[in-house]
């Protein structure tokens, strides 16, 4: 966006901070209801709380690469093409990222509870792992530097490739557990009944996450977009600095000397000069 | 777009034989692996032949990354890109021609890679009208996938540690299910095998089908 | 159930501690572009 067309907001700020006090609430709720008021299962004993976490995260996972994907195409087809499809994408996926790598930290702690090993090769959870491993290339295309247009094309593409692994891999994986095993190493097999409190905890979980992964969104979304103007105008702010160091007047108003250290290499979040 | 691909199969080929860097390096490189495969595991044979199946895979997924690094690399010397954009051939044709060009390679290392795990791993070929298609499903798969990831990474100087970092995952399913299908065949149980046969061909046919649509935009990021 | 403990603060630990990434990057690129916002008329000096 360039500094001269005023930036509209698709959801207003206060909006977005009612969701991230939504987020929030949902959030305490379900961890009280996960942790007070559910009770131990018979089955499981206390790893049944775990569904309030683990099922929702590893959901919003997918829904966030879905979401990339859908960017991605939006994208790539020349009549809706736009950079904020582009930024989109690479903002659901780095959060994709997240909840899938605490998917699998959730998972693993549940199947330690019944396996006492801290992985089991059941069949979700190694295919949330090469979700993991194949958004976390998508990421690492995502920083290579280059124009903008090339790179937002390089990145729909990949991640075009990678979704359209996803069900191949669902199928593979689940297969491979259940073709000729004995029982199904199944993590998410529901107790036999799930009383009210567990499903109230299930519920409140997805809430929760939903509304997390949203606030997330738009946030990081926006990130996305001060990053990107900072790329480009951020020169104009260096030179500024320099000169005002030199003694010469500023080219604008003072402004204050790299801040921000994007223009040198800095931590994951900046596309830095390679 | 057929005559265009055999075209740059051709020219792929071409180059591939005067160069020799898939017999001279490739080859070796995958025989070596199964080699180190033998010093990783028991000596035991029975190890090794039990898990034949699947090393014979791995040994060639990692010559399949070396066959789709090369024939990116083609490209990339001397603007050899802009002028394939420039030449007027179809970008569905210079796809299916570098598959094709890939998946020759492929084929003639998994014969090679064939034989040296009968001989070093005491594995028995049975079910040869399952181990067959199965490589060739395979094969396309990867090849398909593999000639993306390679153009899309093309241009890039960190190229040859992250098209491992892309292509790998995409091509894990298909070592599952190659695996599974060459484990039926050798058991004797080629019936198990389909299904996995099956999802070979799917995973084949949706990547090629992806490669024709899209490879005109990939090519056009100068 | 020590277990459980260490999975939910594991969950919204690092979820709050990535908002937090998100939220001060935000702030600091927000600071950084000020001066073209000032100047624009989009932002109070």
């Amino acid at each position: 966006m360039s500094a001269s067309t005023p930036r509209r907001r698709a959801v207003p700020r206060r909006g977005v901070t009612a969701l991230g006090l939504a987020a929030l609430a949902a959030s305490v709720a379900a961890i009280v209801q996960g942790l007070v008021v559910m009770g131990p299962t018979e089955n499981q004993g206390e790893y049944s709380r775990l569904l309030v976490v683990h099922p929702p995260l590893a959901t919003v996972a997918y829904v966030a690469f879905g979401v990339t994907a859908l960017a991605s195409v939006l994208y790539l087809v020349p009549r809706t093409r736009r950079p904020s499809w582009d930024r989109l994408a690479g903002a659901s996926a780095e959060i994709g990222v997240v909840f899938t790598a605490l998917t699998l930290v959730t998972g693993s702690i549940w199947g330690h509870s019944t396996w006492g090993v801290w992985w089991t090769w059941d069949a979700r959870l190694t295919a949330e792992a090469l979700l993991l491993a194949l958004f976390l290339g998508y990421l690492a295309l995502r920083r290579v530097p280059a124009e903008e247009g090339v790179r937002a094309r390089r990145c729909a593409i990949a991640a075009l490739i990678a979704v359209l692994d996803v069900p191949v891999v669902h199928y593979a994986t689940s297969w491979w557990r259940t073709l000729h095993q004995g029982s199904t190493i199944s993590l998410t097999r529901p107790d036999k009944h799930l009383d009210a409190a567990h499903g109230v905890g299930l519920l409140l979980g997805f809430v929760a996450m939903t509304l997390i992964y949203a606030w997330l969104l738009i946030r990081r979304y926006r990130l996305e977009g001060l990053e990107s103007r900072y790329e480009h105008e951020g020169l104009t702010l260096a030179l500024d600095a320099r000169r005002a160091e030199g003694g010469l007047a500023p080219a604008g108003p003072a402004p204050a000397a790299d801040p921000v250290g994007a223009l040198s290499p800095s931590g994951s979040l900046t596309r830095g000069p390679a | 777009m057929w005559r265009d691909a055999v075209l740059v199969a051709g020219k792929d080929l071409r180059i591939e034989a005067r160069s020799r860097v898939a017999t001279n390096q490739v080859a070796p490189f995958a025989l070596l692996v199964l080699i180190l495969f033998a010093f990783a595991l028991d000596v035991d044979r029975g190890v090794l032949t039990k898990a034949a199946a699947g090393l014979y895979w791995v040994a060639v997924l990692f010559s399949a990354l070396l066959a789709v690094q090369r024939s990116s690399a083609i490209e990339a010397a001397d603007g050899a890109r802009d002028q394939l954009r420039l030449s007027g051939l179809d970008p569905a044709g210079i796809f299916l021609g570098k598959v094709a060009a890939v998946a020759v390679q492929l084929l003639l290392l998994e014969v090679l890679l064939g034989v040296g795990v009968v001989v070093l791993y005491d594995a028995s070929l049975r079910g040869v009208w399952l181990v067959v298609p199965t490589c060739i499903a395979a094969t396309a798969g990867l090849a398909a996938a593999g000639t993306l990831y390679g153009s899309l990474a093309a241009g890039i100087t960190v190229r040859e540690t992250l098209l491992p970092l892309l292509l790998l995952p995409v091509a894990a399913p298909v070592l599952l299910a190659a695996t599974k299908a060459w484990q039926a065949a050798l058991d004797g149980t080629p019936a198990d095998g389909a299904p996995w046969l099956r999802l070979l061909g799917v995973f084949a046919v949706v990547y090629l089908t992806f490669g024709v649509l899209a490879f005109g935009s990939l090519l056009e990021e100068s | 159930m020590n277990d459980v403990l260490v999975g939910y603060g594991i969950t919204f630990g690092v979820l709050a501690l990535y908002a937090a990434r998100v939220l001060r990057r935000g702030r600091a690129l927000r600071r950084a572009l000020e001066p073209i916002d000032v100047a624009d008329g989009e932002a109070d000096p």
